[in-house]
């Protein structure tokens, strides 16, 4: 009898026990300290806010077809009364989209339904998509704002200004990005002498720090053939044959030679070249380097194209500059005696060896340089690289790490890969492109936006239409024979280097227009780029002027300012004393320099445009950093005939 | 009798065994900040390399924009068009004047210009050319300069 007590005893305390465990484990939920430890940190708060029940709480978007439970801890997302208080209650920062309306994890990833902090952040086995970490959040940004810039997301913008540069559309399938405009090597062999462009293959960046051309860590035998194989393409563009050299560049005596390269010394300045080209790294940055240029092209070739840059390479965004025939050979004497590379070795003669079109051809293939670069007779490459289109959603079983040692997840890859492809395997095909950390991080930012989500339609941000403006006539002509687009903005098409042109003879007067043709000046001192003087005749502005005329005003601008003196003594008052105007721009040499000088405004202006842009600058020209002083009518007439009196 | 003790080893066992998952979250950081003076939380949760909020990255870019002409990029009062300006722009790194602004202020002067705080008319009134959360971005930003990033 005793033993079988016992064991009854036994078990019915084993399964007391076990019923007990049940509860008792309920009750020691994590996520239950973190809502007893809100209630209690609420209480003592000097503000009224609401404890919560305990229990689970969820957001549950029904169109996204997701339920996050993250609010069972973050309590105080939307409080604001905890903007201080340290994690998990802390409020949501202040963005432009509300929890309820997106929940947690359509921008953060991570495992919505989890309810235990391991889990949700969702490094565990069976979760693909973890948590974003800080630095890469506004990838989920692009999942919605495919196209445009996202105000708000400065990270993302950058990793797509560099994608769009650095031209990755070019090898992989990328949604969204075109190919750029890069010049093709039709006559390449008229162009560049062989040492130049073994060393150039090597390594672009020795010869130009700021050119977007990537490393590919070719070997000296493969730089070599790959160099023959381009150099036996001496054909341009629609039949195009070189001018042959001026007699001034081919046989010139001593003292005129100094006086040719002197007055190309001239041109060059007055033309303003280092506008768009870096001289060894000092100048803009929107064309390529003209340091050691002498050293690159040959001599007749420079001569053609400075002459005619469009019938070399056509697409360039270079304007054809009206130099005389004599200033011609000066700017190409002046080039050819300044920028040389001294420290280049002679070019030598050179038999390329037998066979060396087809090797070179093969690698020409092989590293996919016709995904930038045309070549006649091959056909355009076409996304050689892998398909980038859903490459957030990455699992991380497809990755191979290889020997790298990074840290295993996929915005770690990313970068890893960007900046250093090669540590993944020797065979990478993908080139070293030099980028910087932060830029290498921004890159990642806009690829792991990439998800191949379905989202749904309603949440699609649409990109803003593309211009289909394509000015007509000798307009038009001038337009293209100048590359104004490559720097200026008509009617939404154009590159917006400097300012936007689609109103600009409803802003300024006809005869400041034709005035800043001839002699352009900078109105801000403190601005790098500075428009070109392209030598235009008299004709040639008087044809730009008058299409302006027509075309680039608007009948809202017209507006009559008040010429009465009582007016601009009541402008003066608020220009010095209300708004203090004087702290960024000048008058008679006092004031700040960072607008423009307001002397004979009236010169330059015209007084509806200085009426409306005192009203609401950011109306005329987004973006503009001229604050929007919510002026009455009478005050910006005041103003505005303050401004106009001035002499 | 074994048996028993057995059991008594037993259930403390199992109940150690429920209790070995709690994660241990320290609650008591959260706790400490509770109070009302939201500056002095600030200063005490950001020690020195402090890591920018959300918000404050979003300042960041808006002050590079609309402020460092004057302010300077370390908000030490040097932009390059300081110098035009008398009385100078405020330096934002003085950490004394800083603790004693109350981030409404901030706010107010960004919003209503100098002239609205009975300052300097040369500080230009914001309030109509960026919205309400962006002003507060920069007001928020603003702070992190006295932690010398």
């Amino acid at each position: 009898m005793k033993p079988l007590r016992a064991t009854f005893a036994i078990v019915a305390v084993l399964f007391l026990v076990v019923l007990a465990v049940s509860p008792l484990k309920d009750y020691l939920r994590e996520w239950k300290k973190y809502q007893t430890g809100y209630n209690s940190l609420v209480a003592g708060l000097p503000q009224r806010v609401k404890p919560v029940d305990i229990g689970i709480r969820q957001v549950w978007v029904q169109k996204l077809d997701r339920v996050d439970r993250c609010v069972t801890c973050h309590l105080g997302v939307k409080e604001p009364a905890l903007h201080a208080a340290l994690e998990p209650y802390r409020t949501h920062p202040r963005i432009y989209h509300d929890v309820d309306d997106l929940g947690c994890t359509f921008c953060h990833e991570g495992q919505g339904a989890a309810t235990e902090y391991r889990e949700s952040v969702g490094n565990v086995k069976y979760w693909d998509r973890p948590i974003l970490p800080r630095a890469y959040l506004e990838a989920s940004c692009a999942k919605c704002h495919r196209e445009n810039d996202v105000p708000g997301a400065p990270v993302l913008n950058l990793g797509r200004k560099l994608i769009r540069e650095s031209n990755c559309a070019g090898c992989h399938r990328l949604e969204a990005y075109q190919k750029q405009w890069i010049p093709a090597l039709d006559g390449i062999g008229e162009k560049v002498n062989r040492t130049w462009l073994v060393a150039w293959l090597k390594h672009p960046k020795a010869y130009a720090p700021s050119t977007k051309m990537p490393d590919f860590l070719l070997s000296d035998e493969e730089a070599g053939t790959l160099a023959d194989f381009l150099l036996s393409f001496r054909t341009f563009p629609r039949e195009a044959v070189l001018d042959p050299l001026p007699a001034a560049l081919t046989s010139p005596g001593d003292a005129q030679k100094a006086k040719l390269v002197e007055l190309g010394a001239t041109k060059f300045r007055e033309a303003r070249c280092i506008s768009c080209h870096p001289i060894n790294g000092k100048g803009g940055y929107v064309a390529p380097e003209l340091g050691k240029i002498a050293s690159k092209v040959g001599e007749q070739w420079l001569y053609n194209y400075v002459k005619q840059p469009k019938r070399l390479q056509p697409g360039v965004l270079m304007p054809r500059y009206r130099f005389s025939p004599e200033e011609l050979a000066g700017v190409v004497a002046y080039m050819e005696s300044e920028f040389v590379d001294y420290d280049m070795e002679k070019p030598a003669p050179h038999t390329p060896d037998p066979g060396f079109y087809e090797k070179g051809r093969a690698l020409f293939k092989k590293y996919s340089c016709g995904g930038c670069h045309g070549l006649p007779g091959m056909a355009r490459a076409e996304e050689t690289g892998p398909d980038l289109s859903a490459i957030g959603a990455k699992k991380l079983y497809e990755i191979d790490f290889g020997r790298s040692g990074i840290e295993q997840t996929l915005p770690s890859y990313l970068k890893t890969k960007l900046l250093t492809p090669h540590v993944f395997g020797e065979s990478m095909k993908m080139p070293q492109f030099g980028f910087r950390e932060d830029e290498a991080e921004a890159i990642a930012v806009a690829l792991l936006g990439n998800t191949g989500d379905r989202i749904p339609p309603d949440l699609i941000v649409p990109a803003t239409p593309q211009s289909a403006f394509a000015p007509q006539g000798e307009f038009g002509k001038l337009v293209d024979d100048l590359a104004c687009l490559g720097c200026h903005v008509m009617n939404g098409r154009g590159r917006l280097v400097a300012t936007d042109l689609s109103l600009e003879a409803g802003q300024a007067r006809r005869t400041w227009i034709e005035g800043y043709f001839k002699i352009p000046y900078s109105l801000r001192p403190v601005l790098t780029e500075r428009m070109p003087n392209l030598f235009l005749s008299d004709g040639e502005i008087k044809t730009l002027v008058d299409y302006m005329e027509t075309s680039f005003i608007a009948d809202t601008l017209e507006h009559a300012v008040p010429s009465d003196p009582t007016a601009a003594a009541i402008g003066r008052g608020l220009y010095y004393e209300r708004y203090g105007c004087q702290s960024c721009h000048q008058i008679g040499a006092k004031g700040g320099y960072v607008g423009p000088p307001l002397d004979k405004l009236a010169v330059r202006l015209t007084p509806g445009w200085i009426f409306h842009w005192l009203k609401n600058p950011q109306g005329l020209k987004p973006g503009t950093i001229e604050p929007n002083n919510n002026l009455s009518d009478a005050e910006a007439d005041a103003l505005a005939a303050f401004l106009l009196s001035l002499k | 009798m074994t048996r028993t003790r057995v059991i008594a080893l037993l259930v403390p066992l199992l109940l150690a065994g429920c209790t070995a998952k709690r994660n241990p979250a320290s609650l008591s950081a959260a706790d400490s900040t509770r109070g009302g003076d939201s500056a002095a939380i600030v200063l005490q949760a950001a020690p020195v390399g402090h890591i920018l909020t959300y918000e404050e990255r979003q300042g960041s870019v808006l002050y590079a924009k609309y402020c460092a002409v004057c302010h300077g990029k370390e908000g030490k009062g040097d932009g390059f068009n300081a110098f035009n300006l008398d009385p100078r722009p405020r330096d934002f790194s003085d950490s004394a004047y800083m603790v004693a602004l109350s981030d409404g202020q901030i706010i107010q002067t960004i919003t209503g210009g100098g002239r609205s705080v009975n300052k300097s008319p040369l500080m230009p009134s914001y309030g109509w050319t960026i919205d309400r959360s962006q002003i507060q971005y920069v007001a928020a930003y603003v702070r992190t300069f006295v932690y010398g990033n």
